[in-house]
């Protein structure tokens, strides 16, 4: 076997209160499709990042063609012939299809951009991939796929120097002609030497374009095989999480009336007929990958986005948001899953931000704020949270578990009743996590009912009294926690088909509609 | 923060010794209460300045809004009106008017430059329009006394200027709304999903805003003894330099009333102390414009983490 394209051996990142990647091996061989595997947080995309000199790796080699390679910048992967297509896109909107490809690379005499050339050079490279798309037309007028062609397309503009091709998520936006058309592309560019890292989440399209995978789990190697000597569940059961030594405190409330229910909320392009139930004393998780809709639903529920179709019910009671301050009135609070961008006002004391959405009882009806109201309604929640902060301090010194326990604390303070929570224990140390696992125990055990949005699938099964499961904007399945595991939880979120138990007697009624 | 704010008033303090040591004529009860009433104009349109800057916004209008309603209230008295009417006519136009640039920044979902810089526009015009360009001019003792009367030796102009502070900052610091004005401006997303009415409160930021303009006007309009089409050019730019040096973040949420009134009064003990030198008016725009600058860099440098 000739020397491998890229080896990275023992790739150590930690980010403050998380070990991303715990010493990872990943080997390309020219030519092959090295197919990327993990669920939401397995560490892959820091990994990649590690790779195009985004993130600088804490420990661990890096070799190309053998030979030991320093990346310490985005520069310096490119000069190794190293091209990441990310899933964000990064084009300029305003500029024309030939000017993005060749950005900050244009053909050019003493500064002046030789356009002729420019023009050329992109005809030719977007025929050589097989595409028809006008190098004259502005990016912002190109439909997604095409300016996802646009992006690859850009990231082969110096060709004879790319070795190694990442994508990430390539075909999430397109439709099956034009990933046809990128998978004869990969294959192209696979024969002429190139090693292509493919990250995915469709595992249809494994088989079909990639010759070996490496799966990932908690920033781990769990293994690298040929395709071939490998099957459909047999990757989900590699991907899904075995170590269950985790101890989930989990203490079941007994289940109540009926809090909140959807029916068959909507949304254009991002949600489609939601529909369940929220009850008293329970924790109804929700899985799914990112961008199935899940923080939509969240959003949805609590007034922070409108919905196209559907109905929302509130103790039986019909209700519609314009606005959060209406779901707050209802007794709905969200824990946004972006606390930073979302959930804190980071310049405002701890007081103010917990106070803030009981500013009109803490005020009284003429709007004036008694002194230190807010840090009389704080204490408490303070010394109940172990928020390790005083009142006045402001939040953006604090660490993020304290953080994220002001942001829960904004409603604990207040009369909510129905908890929305997206990722609660995202980027918080394992101490704060159990507390916040604790306090969802205390708030159900009070007759609270919480929604749990979350990408650690030991946490739902752990913590869940049922689990739905996203994909593409609609529930796939439902189970109860009796019934549900990672690998069937984890294969409805892949879209695989998931068995729907369907406790809810609407969904049930729909169904045989549709049937019929 | 704390430090900031002793920063900027240990800046006028340092300011007002060095011109008590360079000019016999600075620290007299008649100079420093002439520095007062001359900046009681930019303080009161730099109080609702705050505000908006506070709540991550900008407003370019004050200036135009001080002509119409001073127009206004110019036109109202001269066709007859008693003051107790014409003020509050007035006062309305410059809410409405600030309401509007607030109105168009929510709904529309405009940037708050360029609205305010429309309305900076709009109101400039529609002064002009309804006077023909022509100021309206000689009103009875009775409104002039709005600027001409002393309460004991305190020029009425400065007693407003303090009420107005007293008021604002009691709004600031007490109410749900100042809260508001701090939560918006230093997350708007996470107000909103903290129960923040934005599309209430955006609107009446603004409004506050165009309620200071107006008082302006109404003190600018007693002191000329006429009201201009032409009034308050430039206002918006002083308004927004005594907010700045004053220790509010342009970016937003986190600043003090008592640190925009410091700033106002640096301008003003600035400019008085200048003339008082002799320096020429030229060079006095570039020591201003020094002041600005380097009050800001100050505090940049002072924010940076240290590491």
């Amino acid at each position: 076997m000739e020397r491998p394209a890229l080896t990275m051996a023992g790739i150590r990142k930690s980010f403050p209160g998380v070990v991303a990647l715990d010493g990872v091996d990943l080997t390309l061989q020219a030519g092959e499709v090295h197919v990327l595997l993990g669920e939401n947080g397995a560490g892959k995309s820091t990994l990649m990042k590690i790779l195009a000199g985004a993130y600088r790796r804490d420990a661990g080699e890096i070799l190309m063609q053998g030979r030991p390679v320093d990346i310490a910048g985005p520069r310096d992967a490119r000069a190794l012939g190293i091209r990441v297509i990310h899933q964000e896109l990064s084009l300029v909107p305003s500029l024309s299809v030939a000017e993005n490809i060749f950005l900050g690379a244009a053909p050019s005499r003493f500064g002046v951009i030789d356009w002729a050339s420019l023009r050329a050079r992109a005809i030719r490279l977007l025929s050589d991939l097989g595409v028809a798309i006008d190098p004259d037309a502005p990016v912002n007028r190109l439909a997604l796929p095409q300016r996802q062609m646009v992006e690859i397309a850009k990231a082969l503009a110096d060709q004879q120097s790319a070795s190694v091709l990442v994508m990430d998520e390539p075909t999430s936006a397109l439709t099956s002609r034009e990933v046809d058309v990128l998978f004869g592309l990969i294959e192209r560019l696979a024969k002429r030497g190139v090693a292509i890292v493919y990250i995915t989440h469709r595992l249809d399209e494994v088989y079909r374009i990639g010759h070996r995978v490496t799966v990932l789990r908690d920033g781990r190697n769990v293994s690298t095989a040929m395709l071939g000597d490998t099957s459909v569940s047999g990757l989900v059961s590699m991907m899904a999480n075995r170590d269950l030594a985790d101890h989930y405190p989990k203490q079941p409330a007994p289940i109540g009336n009926e809090l909140l229910r959807a029916e068959g909320l909507g949304r254009a392009g991002v949600l489609e007929d939601i529909s369940f139930s929220i009850r008293a004393g329970e924790i109804v998780g929700m899985a799914g990958l990112m961008g199935a809709g899940r923080t939509d639903v969240a959003r949805a529920i609590t007034g922070a986005d409108r919905v196209d179709r559907g109905r929302l019910f509130v103790r039986g009671r019909a209700v519609s948001f314009r606005a959060p301050a209406d779901a707050i009135r209802e007794g709905i609070g969200l824990l946004p899953e972006d606390r930073k961008a979302h959930g804190l006002v980071a310049l405002l004391n701890v007081a103010r931000n917990i106070a803030l959405p009981q500013s009109r009882k803490v005020a009284g009806p003429a709007g004036i704020v008694p002194r230190r109201a807010e840090a009389a309604l704080a204490a408490p929640v303070i010394r109940d949270l172990r928020i390790k902060a005083t009142p006045d301090q402001q939040t953006r010194q604090l660490s993020g578990g304290n953080q994220q326990k002001v942001v829960l604390g904004k409603w604990v303070a207040g009369d909510a009743r129905i908890f929305v929570f997206d990722e609660p224990t995202r980027g918080v140390d394992i101490g704060a996590k159990v507390e916040i696992y604790q306090l969802m125990n205390r708030l159900t055990a009070a007759g609270a009912g919480i929604l749990m949005i979350s990408s650690e699938l030991p946490e739902l099964l752990g913590m869940s009294d049922r689990i739905l499961v996203m994909h593409r904007g609609r529930i796939q399945a439902e189970f109860t926690a009796a019934a549900a595991t990672q690998e069937r939880v984890l294969s409805a979120a892949l879209g695989l088909a998931g068995p729907v138990l369907s406790e809810s007697p609407a969904r049930t009624a729909r169904a045989n509609r549709v049937e019929g | 923060m704390k430090a900031r704010r002793f920063g900027t008033l240990i800046g006028l303090v340092v300011l007002c010794l060095v011109l008590w040591a360079l000019t016999p004529f600075f620290l007299t009860v008649s100079n420093l209460l002439n520095i007062a009433e001359q900046t009681s104009i930019n303080a009161i349109v730099a109080a609702g300045m705050t505000f908006v800057i506070l709540s991550g916004g900008i407003d370019l209008s004050v200036g135009s809004i001080v002509a119409l309603s001073g127009v206004v209230l110019g036109l109202s008295l001269h066709a007859g009106y008693s003051p107790a009417v014409a003020l509050p006519v007035m006062i309305a136009a410059g809410v409405l008017a600030g309401a509007t640039n607030g109105l168009l920044i929510d709904r529309g979902r405009l940037p708050p430059f360029i609205v305010t810089l429309g309305m900076m526009s709009i109101a400039r015009g529609a002064a002009l329009l309804i006077t023909e360009g022509r100021p309206i001019s000689g009103f009875e003792e009775s409104f002039r006394a709005l600027a001409t009367a002393r309460v004991g030796f305190v020029p009425a102009p400065v007693l407003i200027m303090a009420t107005v502070y007293l008021v604002a900052h009691f709004v600031l610091t007490r109410t749900t709304f100042g809260r508001y004005v701090y939560a918006i401006g230093g997350n708007e997303d996470a107000a909103r999903l903290s129960g923040v009415r934005i599309h209430l409160h955006k609107p009446a930021i603004y409004a506050v805003s165009g309620l200071t303009s107006a008082l302006a006007a109404m003190i600018l309009t007693a002191r000329l003894n006429s009201a201009q089409p032409i009034a308050g050019t430039m206002y918006e730019l002083d308004a927004i330099a005594a907010t700045v040096i004053g220790g509010t973040s342009l970016m937003g949420g986190e600043g003090t009333l008592a640190g925009t009134l410091i700033g106002a009064l640096i301008m003003g003990v600035l400019r008085n102390g200048l003339n008082l030198l002799g320096v020429s008016s030229f060079l006095q725009q570039i020591v201003i414009g020094g002041v600005i600058v380097g009050a800001v860099l100050v505090d940049t440098v002072l924010k940076r983490p240290r590491t």
